[in-house]
């Protein structure tokens, strides 16, 4: 036991020293190459750089600019598109996906590796194989599309289509990563509200209603917020496959940043952009956090 | 009932230990007819991968695709090992990604500690802090990232790689839920007892805490292995880029030989592959591991 | 509570703090001071920095062999960059950190971009006073490319052209006969047309349709020969909506759209292997790709018509950094050499690259370059059709980036000619209408 007072107050006095000796080296590296850049590009968007020759200041410009840019506003509705696609179907499909995989089933191992493969598989790797994958002449798809009679579609060449099959390849390739926590998460359920639940004669359905699902509130919450910063910053995919294509229909905020900055030189436009990008993440990221709830962060 | 934590510490993690909600177990569930065309669908792409490196370039081509060659090429893998300098780039991977490893598994299981256990001022606003870096998307920093790395003279240098992602936050994060949920009386009967913090940190808290370092040590190198924009950025000298750099440069400007791309690419996963087999037990473990019976 | 908003103060005095003094480091220019050339024993180190892999990797490092041999004062190191596709990133990234290579290969586009670099050595008057480069016997087209507002920003490195590639069995199927130096663009549409079969997944014409600057130069080449420009003379306003444009578009889009003889490569990544597998009858394109075709037996002619035949060039330049005066010189001079008649041939014969020099088709060898590529002279000859270049502005990856889009609009039947080029021309002029520090 505890002697009252007097441990209790040797380690609240030297926990100060500790503790910030402990993040010591975290806050220098995090706070170098993550909080100096962020305060940095916040500069940068006040000016106007090409990269080759010296920064001049404009204030404001760049950002009335972005006002103004209808090559923006596009991009921030697909990007919007996306993330609201793409959020509801990895999390969802992982919850079934997890709860098919927590049982015992004959090769339940082979089906976990399987689900898992494509998070490890590169990003140009994938995109090299989607896009074969989805050629309207050449491709697989619309090869079984047109064996079981169905018409062959546009896919990545449609400005309709494009960044659908963009959600559905990166659903695909993230699933595994959301099923690995769900699975974990799902390990924890007590065995005796299960057994509670069937006695009191709650079907199947109902139990996973009304004992899983809110079991999983926290994990759920966490992959939401996970989920939505990611698609909110979806960049590699597009690179390696449409680049922004066709006819822009999947360009969405960081490629446009990306091209402005790189393609472009305009680099404080970029900056600009990102600025604007990392404010709407933070405010939605705040938003789903308060409305979720603290249990993201556990009962500490 | 627990609703708060995603962690629980007080039940050992049997993933074959499920409810069981029917006396008999099935040989074949109808959970198969969902399963199986999953698998299926996740394999694919990587199956037709591992299929084109095997064929000739024309037979790379050919419409309908050509699902089993008619000779297993191994020499593709050869040529393209020669095409480009391989040994270079697995050499750069594995020092990306082992260096990034170990600095995470060191820095940030310090700080989630401290997050975890130490109170001091400032740290419950620190933490928030940083957790912000995780909400910028890395074209952000990517710029000022590289003036910073410009002006500590690490430009095109496998250490230029490293050294920014020395600490993931993503890594403090996890770390933190998990030790939040260890059982803290051990800790506190290590420091009656005299340990110092450090030595509780080391002697007590990473022991209990191996699966989910293996978790992290996994997942980093998996983002190291992958990276693709940043050595893309930082990288000028071809045999200092990393893998999937190295990779893009089968896309030439006018001509891409798929069926070498192919080799290069299954020959760059194997590693990853191979990792996350070995490791899968305690990968899957790891969220929800153990704590000792009290 | 009072401590919680000193932490919050103190840090973000901390953060800015750093920022400052990083940003100080920062915002001084990016030149280092230049690295004295020779070492001590008088030997000059000079690196290299070209995009080529495989057997052309091979054929570049034979010959700077060859220099390194004969002169043991001049050292060159030669360097794979990578990719050419991100060749200037990367050498403005080199510049900014203090380690940029002598002589970077760069494409003709980035001219007007590197040139505003203040590391880049403007070669008029090296060019004026050295009369063994022989200046004039470069092809026009590439002089045009390397001149930045009367600036010579490079020395041409490669130089290529666009013409008629064929697929001989596929026009031999159909009973066609096979393209000749007569041909118009009808003839061209008639025969992509009769070479187009849905059933058997064949077209007639593949043409890249990633609204990249690879699907604007086939269209600008059309437009020359329509008759058109691109820009006005003095660069400050959009021409290729004239009717010449609406012309060439409305071909290109008619067939797209009502042929449908075309097969689009929205990634612009599988046209070469599709034609090699051979399901596409005819390709515009350069020499660079006929190693691509080994199934193929193909036939080569120029480019059909519309009032006259001419073509595109896409010539490249090896550019010279200044890392001081020593190195200047010594760049110079291997450069000079590397890019002479006999050697650029040499070159060309292990490659298959076209002649950077009317001369070199005046040397023996030149015999034998012609038998080793059945067909590459009427590369050579195509030259001479290749009097414009296109304008050498800052601005062009814009103004490209607006003519994509239109084209590839066009090209998936979403607009008419007319509407996509006036408004491509409307956002160029106001590009160009932006002034340029």
């Amino acid at each position: 036991m505890l002697a009252p007072g007097s441990t209790a107050r040797r380690a609240l006095g030297s926990d100060q020293v500790a503790g910030w000796l402990f993040v010591a080296p975290a806050v220098v590296l995090i706070g170098i190459f993550g909080l100096v850049p962020i305060g940095w590009s916040a500069i940068m968007s006040f000016q106007a750089n090409d990269l080759v020759s010296a920064p001049s200041w404009v204030g404001l410009a760049n950002y009335q600019a972005l006002a103004r840019d209808p090559v923006f506003m596009a991009s921030v509705r697909h990007t919007l598109v996306y993330t609201v696609l793409f959020v509801p179907l990895s999390v969802a499909g992982s919850l079934l996906v997890a709860w098919a995989l927590n049982r015992k089933l004959r090769g339940v191992r082979f089906y976990r590796l399987a689900v898992f493969v494509p998070v490890v598989t590169s990003t140009v790797a994938t995109g090299i194989i989607f896009m074969w994958l989805l050629d309207p002449v050449f491709g697989l798809v619309n090869y079984f599309l047109s064996l079981v009679g169905l018409p062959e579609q546009g896919f990545l060449q449609d400005t309709n289509q494009a960044l659908v099959c963009i959600v559905f390849m990166t659903v695909w390739g993230w699933l595994g990563f959301d099923v690995i926590i769900y699975l974990a998460a799902l390990q924890g359920i007590p065995q005796e509200l299960m057994e509670a639940a069937q006695i009191d004669g709650a079907g199947k359905w109902s139990s996973f209603r009304n004992v899983v699902l809110p079991f999983l509130r926290p994990a759920t919450l966490f992959l939401i917020v996970w989920s939505t910063i990611s698609a909110l910053q979806l960049f590699d995919e597009i690179y390696v496959t449409t680049r922004g294509g066709p006819l822009g229909s999947t360009t969405v905020i960081v490629y446009y940043l990306y091209q402005q900055a790189f393609q472009f030189f305009n680099a404080g436009y970029g900056a600009a952009i990102a600025y604007v990008l990392f404010l709407a993440i933070l405010l939605i990221t705040i938003i789903q956090l308060k409305v979720g709830g603290r249990s993201v962060y556990g009962k500490a | 009932m627990e609703s708060g934590t995603l962690i629980r510490a007080d039940r050992p993690l049997d993933l074959e230990a499920v409810p069981e909600r029917r006396p008999r177990r099935w040989p074949f569930s109808p959970w198969h007819f969902f399963l199986i065309p999953l698998a299926l669908m996740m394999l694919m792409p990587l199956i037709w991968s591992l299929v084109t490196s095997l064929e000739t370039a024309s037979e790379a081509q050919r419409f309908p695709p050509v699902l089993i060659p008619s000779a297993l090429h191994f020499s593709n893998y050869v040529d393209a090992w020669n095409a480009l300098p391989f040994g270079h780039f697995f050499l750069n991977s594995f020092l990306y990604s082992l260096a990034t490893v170990a600095g995470n598994l060191l820095f940030c299981s310090l700080a989630a500690y401290a997050f975890a256990r130490l109170r001091f001022i400032g740290g419950n606003l620190l933490f928030v802090l940083l957790l912000v870096t995780l909400m910028v998307p890395f074209q952000v920093v990517l710029i000022p990232t590289f003036l910073i790395v410009r002006n500590l003279g690490l430009i095109d240098s496998v250490g230029g790689l490293i050294v920014p992602n020395l600490c993931a936050v993503f890594g403090i994060f996890l770390l933190r839920q998990f030790f939040q949920s260890l059982p803290v009386e051990l800790e506190e009967a290590a420091r009656i007892d005299g340990a110092s913090r450090l030595g509780v940190f080391f002697k007590i808290v990473l022991p209990l805490s191996a699966p989910v370092l293996a978790t992290l040590a996994i997942i980093q190198f998996m983002w190291s292995w992958n990276d693709f924009l940043w050595p893309l950025i930082i990288i000028t000298t071809p045999e200092r880029s990393p893998l999937q750099l190295g990779l893009s440069m089968f896309q030439g400007a006018h001509v891409t030989q798929w069926n070498l791309l192919m080799a290069g690419t299954v020959m760059s996963q194997i590693p990853m592959l191979a990792v996350f087999l070995l490791a899968q037990r305690w990968f899957i473990q790891s969220i929800a591991y153990t704590g000792i019976k009290q | 509570m009072r401590r919680k908003s000193i932490g919050i103060v103190g840090l973000l005095a901390l953060v800015l703090a750093v920022m400052a003094l990083t940003a100080g480091c920062g915002s001084s220019g990016g030149d280092t001071s230049a690295t004295s050339g020779a070492g001590p024993t008088g030997v000059v180190n000079i690196t290299m920095w070209h995009g080529d892999i495989d057997y052309a990797k091979t054929a570049v490092d034979a010959l700077v062999a060859e220099w390194n041999q004969a002169n043991p004062n001049i050292q060159v190191t030669a360097l794979y960059n990578g990719g050419s596709d991100f060749a200037l990133q990367k050498t403005l990234t080199a510049i900014a950190g203090g380690k940029p290579p002598d002589i970077t290969y760069l494409f003709g586009s980035w001219m007007a971009n590197i040139v505003k670099s203040p590391k880049v050595v403007l070669l008029n008057d090296l060019i004026e006073s050295d009369p063994s480069v022989d200046w004039e016997d470069f092809w026009p087209t590439e002089r045009l490319a390397a001149t930045v507002d009367g600036k010579i920003v490079g020395i041409p490195a490669l130089v290529d052209n666009l013409a008629l590639v064929y697929n001989k069995k596929l026009f031999d199927q159909a009973g066609l006969d096979y393209p000749t130096a007569e041909w118009t663009w009808d003839d061209f549409r008639a025969a992509a047309k009769a070479l187009t079969d849905p059933a058997r997944k064949q077209f007639g014409w593949a043409y890249p349709a990633d609204g990249s600057e690879d699907t604007v130069w086939h269209w600008e080449a059309m437009l020359w020969e329509a008759g058109g420009d691109i820009l006005t003379p003095d660069n400050t306003k959009a021409a290729f909506n004239s009717p010449a444009g609406v012309q060439a578009l409305t071909m290109l889009g008619d067939m797209a759209t009502i042929d449908k003889s075309i097969y689009l490569d929205i990634t612009n990544t599988k046209t070469s292997s599709v034609f090699n597998a051979g399901r596409i009858g005819m390709l515009v394109t350069g020499p660079w790709d006929l190693p691509s075709f080994p199934n193929v037996d193909v036939g080569i002619q120029i480019m059909p018509a519309f009032v006259n035949h001419q073509t595109i060039s896409g010539p490249d330049n090896w550019v010279i950094l200044n890392n001081g005066p020593a190195r200047v010189q010594a760049s110079w001079e291997f450069i000079k050499w590397f890019t002479a008649a006999q050697q650029n041939l040499t070159y060309n014969l292990a490659v298959g690259a076209l002649p950077l020099r009317e001369s070199e088709t005046k040397l023996p060898e030149y015999q034998e370059y012609l038998d080793k590529y059945p067909g590459i002279d009427t590369f050579v000859e195509n030259m001479n059709n290749a009097v414009k270049a296109r304008p050498t502005v800052p601005q062009y990856s814009k103004i490209s980036e607006a003519l994509g889009q239109a084209i590839v609009s066009v090209l998936l039947g979403k607009a008419d000619a007319q509407t996509a080029l006036d408004e491509a021309a409307a956002k160029t002029d106001a590009i160009l209408a932006v002034p340029v520090p």
